[in-house]
């Protein structure tokens, strides 16, 4: 009798454990995609606990403060059934009222039903956390959430996700990733004047929290020399032959990208660049050095010691300049920006980052003829900048860091 | 080659032909026999070479001799470890200068390599305090600001740290209360 019991209790506690399966795997398959729209970055404070929300983001109409997304049902999403957080996540209609579009529904209107479930599934079976939502510090009238609702009907669309006809399922993958749930345009499309993304400018770039989001349209990064690995390396690691990411973009890479399947960035890469096939690798732009331009002198004084007198840096402590897709911008804004400003130490892993950049108080002058210099040696761009476009840029930057808050 | 001239500790050196490749710390050993600053990660990383440089307008600031060139200090006036000691008509140091003196005091460093350059940020730090004094509770957080960025691999930095905080404090005019 008694082995019989325990007989009917194993099969039985067995039919359970299977029954769970299809349950933890669509949990993972969440908790993938939430690495991948990187909800992690937003909504965990510095010093705060996983998915507890209260990060800050300086708006110009105030602060705007991440919530608890936690599955706490008092204090998070513990309580949301599928619709409400659908709503929530993809139509920016939230239990209590519309979301500041700081959440990127207007990207993640285009997550698919099936990809939906998924995450709902893993926000509800993680930790819960008790930590109190921060009110927003946001002045009137935009502190009136009935006016998202406005916005919300002149600016999001109901559209669903479209794969583009003619093109391979690697490409497609592409495209769904980096639209919606990678949510890329959020900060490299420009924005119109009711600071929504402008739909036919997509991925063209953007200055935003004083940095550009430079251009990832596949025309500019094929100019640019990118190949798919390039474009990958600098996805997962945050470094690579074409340059490195910079500020906001650096935890990006760290608790999103560098989490995503190969496979995924591949897909990404192939999109960005419009190529499902891997691109011919160029040699790195290094044009020679013309000593008797007054930039040479400046940059054998102040960079060549760390990036080497070719360019060609030094390993996890400079990039090397040759072939640097910031420098190959025609508008040189992160340049600017990281002369005047400097770069702080970064580190990308366990294992692998760049040294500090110290900031160079230049003159005005000085600022164009190494610009010239640095853009006329290490890139194929012909390009010279008068002394007054380099102002505006300067002036540019240096408004753009204001207003970030930095 | 083009043409060097500056000031350093208070002398005229130069004018001079010096390749655009010679590094500041290069030009501080092999030209002049000033081998005090020292040569760290030639990174610009561990700030062990940093000296100071005095600007027109009275304020001060440090600058890395590893990274930048000697012609990226032409015309400028700049203060290096030899410069800090008082010194008797025979050349030899006679007193140190505070900060000096409060690192001695304290058993800061050990293998001393990264010392020359603690001392003129801390230096540049004391004189700006002097002029622009601080409020008390402030005075920690601005030490670990200003300090933070050399490294010392002896891990001197305790004792770096509380130096400089005993001279700030004892050191008139430095604090409001």
């Amino acid at each position: 009798m008694k082995f019989l019991i325990i007989l009917v209790l194993f099969i039985a506690t067995s039919f359970i454990g299977l029954a769970d399966i299809p349950k933890q795997k669509l949990i993972k398959k969440g908790a993938y995609l939430a690495d991948i729209g990187d909800c992690f970055a937003c909504h965990t404070a510095e010093i705060g606990q996983q998915f507890g929300g209260g990060v800050p983001f300086l708006t110009p109409f105030g602060n705007i403060y991440s919530t608890n997304i936690s599955s706490d049902k008092q204090e998070g999403i513990g309580d949301y059934t599928y619709q409400e957080f659908s709503d929530a996540v993809r139509h920016g209609i939230g239990k209590h009222g519309n979301l500041y579009p700081a959440m990127p529904f207007t990207s993640f209107h285009l997550i698919t039903d099936e990809d939906t479930k998924a995450l709902y599934a893993f926000m509800m079976s993680t930790k819960p956390v008790s930590q109190k939502n921060r009110k927003n510090d946001v002045g009137f009238p935009f502190n009136i959430r009935l006016g998202l609702k406005g916005w919300n009907l002149l600016n999001l669309s109901d559209a669903k996700f479209i794969p583009s006809t003619g093109k391979s399922k690697k490409y497609n993958r592409g495209k769904y990733l980096v639209n919606s749930l990678g949510h890329c345009g959020e900060c490299h499309t420009p924005r119109n004047f009711m600071m929504a993304m402008k739909e036919d400018a997509n991925l063209e770039g953007n200055l935003i929290i004083g940095y550009v989001a430079p251009p990832l349209t596949a025309r500019e990064l094929q100019r640019q020399e990118w190949t798919l690995r390039d474009l990958m390396d600098v996805m997962k690691y945050g470094y690579s032959r074409r340059g490195t990411v910079l500020g906001h973009m650096t935890p990006i890479v760290y608790h999103s990208l560098a989490n995503v399947k190969e496979e995924d960035l591949e897909a990404m890469a192939s999109y960005l660049l419009d190529s499902d096939t891997e691109i011919k690798e160029k040699a790195l732009t290094f044009n020679g050095h013309d000593k008797k331009d007054p930039g040479y002198l400046l940059y054998s004084g102040y960079c060549a010691s760390c990036h080497g007198i070719n360019g060609q840096g030094i390993t996890n402590v400079t990039p090397a300049l040759a072939g640097d897709a910031t420098l190959n911008q025609k508008k040189p804004l992160n340049t600017i920006l990281t002369i005047i400003y400097g770069i702080e130490k970064v580190r990308y892993s366990q294992t692998n980052g760049f040294g500090e950049m110290p900031s160079y108080d230049l003159s005005d002058e000085e600022l164009q003829s190494l610009i010239n210099y640095l853009q006329k040696t290490f890139t194929n761009l012909n390009i010279k900048h008068s002394l007054k476009d380099i102002q505006r840029f300067k002036k540019e930057v240096i408004q753009g860091m204001h207003d970030a808050g930095h | 080659m083009h043409t060097l001239q500056l000031h350093i500790n208070g002398k005229k050196v130069g004018p001079l032909q010096i390749s655009e490749e010679i590094m500041m710390i290069e030009f501080l050993h092999e030209y002049l026999n000033l081998t005090g600053t020292k040569f760290g990660c030639g990174q610009g990383q561990c700030n062990a070479c940093v000296i100071i440089v005095d600007h027109a307008d009275g304020h001060s600031e440090t600058m890395k001799t590893c990274i930048n060139s000697a012609l990226m200090f032409n015309n400028k006036h700049v203060r290096t470890i030899e410069g800090h000691a008082e010194k008797n008509a025979q050349g030899y140091a006679v007193k140190l200068n505070p900060v000096q003196e409060a690192f001695i005091k304290q058993f800061s460093f050990q293998c001393g390599w990264c010392t020359s350059g603690f001392v003129n940020e801390a230096t540049v730090l004391v004189e700006t305090l002097q002029k622009q004094p601080v409020q008390l509770h402030d005075v920690e957080s601005l030490i670990e600001d200003t300090l933070n960025k050399h490294i010392c691999r002896c891990t001197g930095y305790v004792k770096y740290y509380k130096s400089m905080k005993a001279l700030i404090l004892a050191q008139q005019g430095v604090k409001k209360s």
